[in-house]
């Protein structure tokens, strides 16, 4: 012991040595306290706001099409229409503001629809989360993210298939997959039309499962 | 566990330089009267800590430091809580910083060979200040820009070195986001660092000065001697728990309001933090004189009293030449002390009133009472938000964009952000058939009534939260609205 400190020196009674092992044990005590009572709301601000409430948007978010890219749909023929659409979009505390989306816009032919249930069977599963028809109107629209790594694919008309330039995935006119390291099909986006107007969802999907799992509507 | 504690010991020294630093001395024994220091100490880590947490949400720009902040209120789990933590912490670090200086004076502990560690605390306590001057301004609502705004006003009153300064403290010629973005880097970074030196700098010093002990005149070392840790320490570690749950209740039940955003163009009297109601009470009996004397007068408030005070306090321990702790025998500085204690309080006192007077006769609401619209912000939008998602969202939808042609938009209308009454209106009586536009299209306005379902509060919480929401930007409206409009 150092000596200036005097005060330990003299280990003093049992009592006052059991007095002051209390004393320590009390004083680590509340320090824990404290230190909980602080860590539980600081680690709980921590957790971001789309692990607490996964649609943190509150759902679907409709975009209308405009008439012109609702015309180009219309008059597509076998060849899908790649639309841009402004959705509102929210992100964190900034004001919502307009992201723009690409969407691939398929009209089907009365053959495609017909057998477009068994050509893409993943869209009519009944674990199939998503609420919405597979085909409303005899149109398809996909989202343009490819379900294995998020590139955007593009539509090779020499090949009449959707190509994924990054590793080579092969998608049919409905979606189907052809061909590479794909874990699935094409995703849809939900469609619909109300008087004369026509709109869409964007839902962000997770990549690389076979399973078609919303991420979120943004 | 004690291998652990020796590997370390001869590794690093750690361990043995904690025990060194534990186990000292107190003359004449522990006592609660040394708790301040710690607990001021306390209450800075917690700071620091809540702060942190802040830092990975807030925003410094006009933009955004006022959305960000009501973001951290609403939308991050239990972030309304760590703000508030933030804020009453704030209050009790000064409240106990001054009552260890008043602790510190009392005691004589500042005389030789303690001087420095005595003008090392007068600047952690300038520090503190700039600190609570600073984050002040951060949420950037009507009351924090107002505030700021007499604070650099203040500043600039200043002769020769006004000008400059305003500009300097501003970023600008006037408060703009280049204000948030200064204040922002002095509250986080500039600040808290020089101060986490200075206390670590005052900490070294104290334990080679050894601890002041009471106030008395014989030696120190010849008083029976108490021991640091654990007595003294289960003093500071009580202390400080009893200030933490103090602390906490208030955080959980008054949260600072977070006004309306920022609005220049507006008037609107603001409630400086009471630490600095004192210097402002002396501005206003400044600004009460007689004209031909204000200048001086103002010089006198602004810079020389101030500064004196200040630098009178660095000085002391130099200025007092009684050599002597004993309280009898200082008659002089323990008079001083309690005539600037006196003359502290009642300026703040008198400021406080006024300052609650002149809101009252502009009409605005009292400091306690905007936040009494609802009881306090963030909570009320909380509530309000789930009342909108369990009666609203499914016709407006969750995000306020309606359906097209079926149900109007709240979010971007003018009638939401327009006259309160109407809102509130609307809600407690529906609409039975009445034709509207809104944004363009036309709705057949047909609603529900909601006054037979949801309480005055809730119908106030909702109306504040669509009003507040998704790029709204209008004021809440309080339960006692609600009962007027329906009337």
């Amino acid at each position: 012991m150092t000596a200036h400190a005097q005060a330990y020196l003299d280990p003093g009674t049992p009592e006052e040595q059991s007095r002051r092992q209390f004393l320590a044990n009390a004083t680590l005590a509340i320090g824990g306290v404290i230190g909980l009572v602080v860590a539980v709301p600081c680690v709980a601000a921590l957790i971001p706001e789309s692990l607490v409430k996964p649609n943190a948007a509150g759902g679907p978010v409709w975009a209308p099409l405009t008439p012109a890219e609702l015309s180009s749909l219309r008059s597509g023929t076998d060849t899908p229409v790649k639309i841009d659409i402004n959705f509102k979009y929210q992100d964190g505390y900034l004001p919502p503001s307009d992201a723009e989306r690409l969407v691939w816009g398929v009209k089907l032919t009365p053959e495609q629809v017909a057998t477009f249930q068994k050509k893409r069977p993943d869209l009519f599963k009944p674990t199939a989360k998503v609420d919405y028809p597979a085909i409303t109107l005899n149109f398809v629209l996909f989202s343009s993210i490819c379900p294995h790594l998020g590139c955007k694919f593009d539509w090779v008309s020499g090949a009449k298939r959707f190509i994924c330039p990054c590793h080579g995935s092969q998608f049919d006119v409905v979606g189907a997959k052809l061909a590479g390291p794909a874990p699935r099909g094409l995703d849809p986006l939900p469609f619909r039309e109300q008087d004369g107007k026509a709109e869409v969802t964007w839902i962000q999907y997770k990549s690389q499962t076979p399973d078609r799992i919303i991420v979120a509507y943004t | 566990m004690s291998f652990l504690v020796t590997w370390l010991d001869q590794r690093t020294g750690l361990p043995t330089q904690i025990k060194t630093f534990l186990t000292e001395d107190v003359p004449g024994g522990a006592s609660y009267w040394y708790v301040f220091g710690s607990a001021t100490l306390f209450a800075m880590i917690l700071q620091y800590v809540t702060g942190i947490f802040l830092t990975f949400y807030y925003s410094p720009s006009s933009a955004t430091a006022w959305e960000s902040t009501k973001y951290i209120n609403e939308h991050v789990p239990l972030g309304w809580f760590v703000l508030s933590l933030h804020y009453w912490g704030a209050t009790a670090m000064i409240a106990l910083l001054l009552m260890h200086l008043l602790q510190v004076l009392i005691w004589g502990s500042y005389k030789a060979p303690r001087e420095i560690m005595w003008v090392i605390g007068i600047l952690m306590l300038v520090f503190t200040l700039v600190l609570g001057l600073t984050g002040y301004l951060l949420p950037w609502d009507m009351n924090a820009y107002f505030a700021s705004q007499v604070a650099i006003n203040i500043a600039s009153s200043v002769p020769i070195v006004g000008g400059p300064t305003q500009q300097l403290l501003s970023g600008g010629a006037g408060m703009g986001t280049l204000t948030i973005n200064r204040f922002h880097g002095l509250h986080v970074w500039a600040m808290p660092a020089l101060l986490a030196l200075l206390v670590t700098w005052h900490l070294v010093v104290f334990r080679h000065n050894g601890s002041a002990g009471p106030p008395v005149d014989t030696d120190l070392k010849k008083l029976p001697q108490g021991r640091f840790w654990p007595n003294q320490m289960f003093m500071d570690a009580l202390a400080s728990f009893l200030v933490f749950i103090v602390m906490v209740v208030l955080a959980a039940v008054a949260p600072p309001p977070l006004d309306v955003k920022a609005d220049p163009t507006q008037t609107f009297i603001a409630y400086p933090a009471w630490y600095f109601l004192a210097l402002y009470g002396l501005l206003r009996i400044a600004g009460g004189l007689p004209d031909s004397v204000i200048p001086i007068a103002n010089l006198m408030a602004t810079v020389i009293i101030p500064g004196g005070f200040v630098t009178l306090l660095i000085l002391l321990p130099w200025i007092d030449r009684n050599p002597s702790r004993a309280l009898r025998r200082r008659p002089w500085i323990l008079g001083l002390t309690a005539i600037s204690v006196v003359v502290a309080v009642g300026l703040s006192v008198f400021s406080q009133l006024a300052i609650v007077r002149e809101q009252q006769e502009a009409g605005q609401a009292k400091p306690a009472a905007i936040a009494s619209a609802p009881a306090d912000a963030g909570r009320a939008l909380q509530s309000g938000a789930k009342v909108y998602a369990a009666n609203c969202a499914a016709c407006h939808g969750a995000d306020g964009q309606g359906k097209p042609g079926t149900f109007p938009p709240l979010a971007g209308n003018a009638d939401i952000t327009g006259d309160p009454s109407k809102v509130v209106q609307i809600v407690l009586d529906g609409l039975n058939n009445m034709p509207m536009t809104v944004s363009g299209a036309n709705y057949k306005g047909v609603m529900p009534a909601w006054k037979g379902t949801l309480t005055n509060s809730d119908v106030a919480n909702v109306v504040s939260y669509i009003r507040s929401s998704w790029g709204n930007e209008a004021t809440p409206v309080a339960p006692a609205d609600v009962a007027k409009v329906k009337k």
